[in-house]
C-alpha cells in the first residue's frame, strides 16, 4: 500500500513456515499452461494460477520456474514447428500467421498469470521478462530452425509473391502483411533494439537487393522498348505502386529504402537517357508543350537531383538553340527582304513566343521553380547576346510600336506592349548599344513627328528608368525637352517677328528645333552639311540666329538641312497644291522656281547652285524626279537611275488628285546598313573607352591607392548595368591613363596603382 | 469455485471473495488499481474469473480483504487530489497487508 513499490518486500522469514514442494506445484502450473495453449482457459482460475507462481518466487525458485516455463514453449514450438513444416505458397504464409497469432495469443496469457515473476525475478535479476525471451523462442525454434529453415522460406515466399505483384498478378497482401507484423514484433537479441527487428536484419536486406535486380532490369527493358512519356509514367506509376505496397504489404519502415531503390535504377541510371529520347524525349515535349509530361519529368527529377541540374541543361540547351534558330533564319531572310524594320520586329516576336512558351511551362510543369527561372533567364541573355543585332532589333520594336503599332489600343494594352520589350531589354547585356539606338529610332520619331503618342513614349522611358536608372535616360528625357523647348522657341520667334515685322517674311514661316547636340545622335555640324539656301530663307534663318544667339549667349547654332521638312505651294495645270519636301528638296524645287517656264537644270548645275552633297542631292531628285506618284520634275533621259549627266525640268504635266502631297525622300533602310552598323560600332568602343575612363579615374581619385584586381572588379561592377567592358579594354585604358600621368605604379609594386593628383 | 456461486450481473462491479466465504461488491473501475486484479478479470484471455466477474483470494481472510476493498475506494477518490489524509491501518494488520499488496502489485 506504499505508492513506492518494491521498496518493501514482506518478510522472507516468519510468515512463510510453510515449505514448498517446488516439483508438486510446477507439475500443476505446467499443467495449466498446457491447458491455455489448449484454449481451455476458461476452466481455469486465474488466481490459483497467478498464487501458484507465486509461491513459488516468493520462495526463492524464480530461475527453476522461469526456466521450465522456456523449456515448456520452446519444447510447444518444437512440436509446432514439425507439424508445420509440409504446407507451402500461400498456405504456408496462413498457416505461419496462425501459428504467430497463436503464440502471441498465448504468449499474452502466459505472460499474465506469470506477471509476479516477471515483476519480482525478472526485474530484480535483470533478465528479459518471459514474454520477451519466449519470443525469442519463436524467433529460434520457427524461424530459424536448423532443419526446416522457415524464415528463409518465409522470405523467398514473400518475394516470389511481391514479384507476382509487379507482374500485374493479384495476391493476398492481408496474409503478407500479418508475417511482416511478425518479423516486425520479433528481435535479434532479448533487448528488443529498434535496429535489430528481425524484419530489417534478415527480410528487407533481401528485398531491396532482389528489388534492384528487379528495377535495373525492368529499366533496362523500359529502355528499350518505350518512348519518354510511356517511360515516365511506367516509373510514376512504380514509385505509387512500392508506395502502397509499403504501407498495406510490407512495412513503412522499408518505404525510404525501396523508393531510393526505385528512384537510383529507374530515374537517376536512366533520366538522362530517357530525356534524349529522338522524338520524344525532352525537346519534343518542349516542343509540344507536353506539360504533363514535362511536369513527370520535373517531379521525378526531384527526387534525386534537388538542383535539377540535367533536367536544366537540357532545358536551356534547346532553349538556346531555338533561340538562335530563329536569329539565324531572321539573318539569312534579312538578306533577301527589304524591310529590315519587320524582320526584326519577326525576330522580337519570336523570341516573345519563345518566352511566353518556357514561361508557361515552368509555370504549368516546374512548379514555379526558383532554380529553374534563373536557368531560363541565364539561357535567354546568352542567346539574346550571342546575336549582335539584339539591341537594334528591340528597339526597332519599339520604335515601331510607337509609330504605329500603338495606335487605336487601350493604355492597358499599350502598356502590356511596352512591358514585352522591357523584358527583353533586361536581357541585353549591353545596354549602352541599345542606349544609341534607341537614341536614335527616338530622334527620328520626335523630329518626324512621328510618334503615336507622347504618353506612350514618357511611359517607355519611365520603365527604363526604373530598370537601370536615371544615368540611363537622362538623354531620352534632354531630347523631349528640347522638342519642348523648341516649341516654344519656334511660337516667341514668330510672335517677335510679327510684331517688329522686321525681316519677318510672309510666305516664309519658321519653325525650329533646337537640338542639344549631346543629347542627339546627330554628328557634325555646318560644314558637313552644307547647303546654299535661296535668298528668303536665308533671311528667316539669319533673323533666328539672332535672335536664338541674343537670348544665349556663348551657344553655337548650327543648322542641319539634311533632316528638316519644308512645305511648298505649287501650282500645276492651274491646280494648288502643297507639296511636302526635306529642306534639300525645298532648295532644289526653290532653284527651279527661279527658272523661266521649260527651262532645265542640269545635276551639275542643280549642285553649283545649292551645293548640296552629292548622296543627298541623288536620292532628293530621286524622290522628285523618278518615284512615279510625286514626279513634280523630270530629267532626261528617263531612267530609275540619277546620272552626272541628267537634266532636270519642271514636269508641267504633273497631276494628283490630292492638295496636300508628300515627297519623301527615297528611304534610307531605318535599320542600318553594314557601314553604318560599322560606325555604330566603333562609335559605342569609343564611348565604352571614355566610361571605363571615367571610371577609372572616379574610382582613383577616391581610393589613391589600389590593387589592378580590386581597381578592374570594381570597375567592372560600375559598369554592370550598361555593359560587359572587355578586360582588355580596361587594361588599355589604365595603360593610357599612366602615360598621360593620371595614375602610376606605386614603387616596389607592379600590382598596385597610385592616383597623381 | 462452481458455475452455481454467486455472481453479479452487473458488468460494472465485481465480486470479491475471502477465505472464509466475506464477499465484497465493488465498482469494477476501482479494483482495476490492482494490475493482478485486471488481469484476471481480462476478458480476452477468458479465465473463470473474467466469466464470472468473481474472484476468490484463498490467502486473504475477511478482515485484510476488507482493508484491500477500502484501500480501492480510498485510492479511486483520491486519485488526482492533494491534501490526501491517511487512511487508518491498524499495526497487527500492517504486515500481512503488505504482504497482500505485494502479491497484488499494488
Amino acid at each position: 500500500m506504499n505508492r513506492s513499490r518494491g521498496k518493501i518486500r514482506p518478510p522472507r522469514r516468519g510468515l512463510a513456515t510453510d515449505h514448498v514442494d517446488f516439483d508438486e506445484y510446477w507439475e500443476v502450473l505446467a499443467q495449466s499452461l498446457r491447458e491455455i495453449y489448449a484454449k481451455n482457459a476458461s476452466h481455469l482460475s486465474f488466481e490459483e494460477v497467478y498464487r501458484n507462481a507465486y509461491k513459488l518466487v516468493l520462495k526463492k525458485h524464480g530461475d527453476r520456474l522461469y526456466g521450465n516455463v522456456k523449456k515448456l514453449v520452446g519444447e510447444h514450438l518444437q512440436m509446432v514447428a514439425v507439424n508445420d513444416r509440409r504446407t507451402v505458397g500461400t498456405k504456408f504464409l496462413e498457416r505461419l500467421k496462425f501459428v504467430w497469432e497463436d503464440h502471441q495469443l498465448c504468449m499474452g496469457m502466459m505472460k499474465e498469470v506469470l506477471m509476479y515473476m516477471d515483476r519480482v525475478f525478472c526485474a530484480d535479476h535483470k533478465i528479459p521478462s518471459i514474454y520477451v525471451s519466449c519470443m525469442g523462442l519463436f524467433r529460434d525454434h520457427i524461424l530459424r530452425h536448423p532443419e526446416y529453415n522457415i524464415g528463409n522460406a518465409l522470405n523467398s515466399v514473400i518475394m516470389d509473391q511481391i514479384k507476382m505483384e509487379r507482374d500485374g498478378d493479384i495476391i493476398n497482401r492481408a496474409t503478407i502483411r500479418a508475417c511482416v507484423y511478425m518479423l516486425e514484433g520479433l528481435y535479434e537479441t532479448e533487448e528488443e533494439l529498434e535496429d535489430q527487428k528481425v524484419y530489417l536484419t534478415s527480410f528487407e536486406k533481401n528485398f531491396i537487393l532482389a528489388s534492384e535486380v528487379f528495377y535495373q532490369k525492368e529499366g533496362e527493358q523500359l529502355l528499350r522498348d518505350c518512348d519518354a512519356a510511356t517511360y515516365l509514367r511506367k516509373v510514376d506509376k512504380r514509385l505509387k505502386e512500392e508506395y502502397s505496397r509499403c504501407h498495406d504489404t510490407l512495412s513503412v519502415l522499408t518505404e525510404p529504402k525501396i523508393m531510393k531503390v526505385v528512384d537510383q535504377q529507374l530515374i537517376d541510371a536512366n533520366i538522362n537517357d530517357v530525356m534524349e529520347m529522338e522524338g520524344s524525349g525532352l525537346q519534343f515535349m518542349l516542343d509540344n508543350d507536353r506539360y504533363e509530361d514535362l511536369k513527370l519529368v520535373y517531379e521525378l527529377i526531384s527526387r534525386v537531383d534537388s538542383e535539377k541540374r540535367s533536367l536544366k541543361k537540357k532545358m536551356c540547351a534547346r532553349l538556346v538553340t531555338m533561340g538562335k534558330e530563329s536569329s539565324a533564319t531572321i539573318v539569312s531572310e534579312e538578306k533577301v527582304a527589304n524591310n529590315i524594320t519587320l524582320v526584326a520586329i519577326r525576330w522580337v516576336d519570336e523570341v516573345l513566343a519563345l518566352k511566353d512558351k518556357y514561361e508557361n511551362i515552368w509555370e504549368r510543369s516546374f512548379d514555379r521553380d526558383k532554380g529553374i527561372q534563373a536557368a531560363m533567364t541565364r539561357a535567354f541573355t546568352d542567346f539574346i547576346n550571342d546575336f549582335d543585332r539584339s539591341p537594334e532589333f528591340i528597339s526597332l520594336f519599339i520604335d515601331e510600336n510607337l509609330r504605329k503599332g500603338l495606335k487605336g489600343k487601350t493604355e492597358s494594352e499599350v502598356d502590356a506592349v511596352l512591358d514585352k520589350a522591357l523584358t527583353l531589354f533586361r536581357y541585353i547585356a549591353d545596354k549602352d548599344v541599345f542606349e544609341r539606338y534607341y537614341k536614335k529610332h527616338l530622334s527620328r520619331r520626335l523630329l518626324m513627328n512621328r510618334s503615336v503618342s507622347h504618353d506612350a513614349e514618357k511611359q517607355m522611358i519611365g520603365k527604363f528608368k526604373m530598370e537601370v536608372g536615371f544615368a540611363f535616360t537622362g538623354k531620352f528625357e534632354g531630347m523631349f525637352k528640347d522638342m519642348n523647348i523648341s516649341e516654344e522657341m519656334t511660337s516667341e520667334f514668330k510672335r517677335l517677328s510679327q510684331e517688329s515685322d522686321n525681316n519677318y517674311k510672309k510666305g516664309v514661316e519658321l519653325s525650329v528645333q533646337i537640338l542639344t547636340s549631346t543629347f542627339w545622335p546627330v554628328g557634325g555640324g555646318t560644314s558637313d552639311h552644307p547647303c546654299i539656301f535661296p535668298l528668303e530663307i536665308r533671311a528667316v534663318r539669319d533673323s533666328f540666329t539672332q535672335y536664338y544667339l541674343d537670348r544665349h549667349s556663348g551657344r553655337r547654332l548650327d543648322w542641319r538641312p539634311d533632316m528638316g521638312t519644308a512645305d511648298v505651294r505649287a501650282t500645276f495645270k492651274g491646280k494648288r497644291h502643297e507639296l511636302n519636301v526635306t529642306t534639300y528638296g525645298m532648295v532644289i524645287l526653290m532653284a527651279f522656281s527661279e527658272l523661266s517656264s521649260g527651262g532645265t537644270l542640269s545635276f551639275e548645275e542643280i549642285q553649283t547652285i545649292t551645293s548640296i552633297p552629292e548622296q543627298d542631292l541623288v536620292r532628293n531628285l530621286q524622290a522628285l524626279a523618278v518615284a512615279p506618284k510625286t514626279r513634280v520634275l523630270i530629267k532626261k533621259p528617263m531612267s530609275r537611275d540619277i546620272r552626272l549627266t541628267d537634266v532636270f525640268a519642271v514636269n508641267e504635266e504633273f497631276s494628283s488628285k490630292f492638295m496636300r502631297i508628300r515627297i519623301g525622300v527615297v528611304a534610307t533602310n531605318r535599320a542600318e546598313t553594314e557601314q553604318e552598323r560599322r560606325d555604330t560600332d566603333e562609335k559605342t568602343e569609343r564611348y565604352r573607352g571614355a566610361t571605363i575612363e571615367a571610371a577609372l579615374v572616379r574610382i582613383m581619385k577616391q581610393r589613391k591607392l589600389i590593387s589592378h584586381t580590386e581597381l578592374v572588379n570594381e570597375v567592372l561592377t560600375q559598369m554592370a548595368s550598361r555593359f560587359n567592358p572587355d578586360l582588355t579594354m580596361i587594361k588599355k585604358r589604365i595603360e593610357s591613363l599612366m602615360e598621360r600621368e593620371y595614375m602610376e605604379r606605386a614603387e616596389g609594386e607592379r600590382q598596385v596603382y597610385r592616383y597623381i593628383a | 469455485m462452481s458455475t452455481t456461486a454467486p455472481k453479479t450481473q452487473d458488468e460494472n462491479s465485481v465480486l470479491l471473495v475471502s477465505n472464509d466465504n466475506h464477499t465484497f461488491i465493488l465498482r469494477k473501475s476501482s479494483v482495476m488499481i490492482s494490475p493482478a486484479i485486471k488481469s484476471m478479470l481480462d476478458k480476452k484471455s477468458n479465465f473463470e474469473e473474467a466469466q464470472f466477474n468473481r474472484v476468490v483470494f484463498k490467502n486473504m481472510n475477511g478482515v485484510v480483504l476488507e482493508k484491500v476493498c477500502e484501500y480501492f475506494y480510498y485510492r479511486e477518490k483520491y486519485r488526482d487530489a492533494t491534501d490526501v489524509p491517511d487512511m487508518e491501518i491498524p499495526p497487527e494488520l500492517a504486515l500481512e497487508l503488505l504482504m497482500v499488496a505485494d502479491f497484488l502489485c499494488t
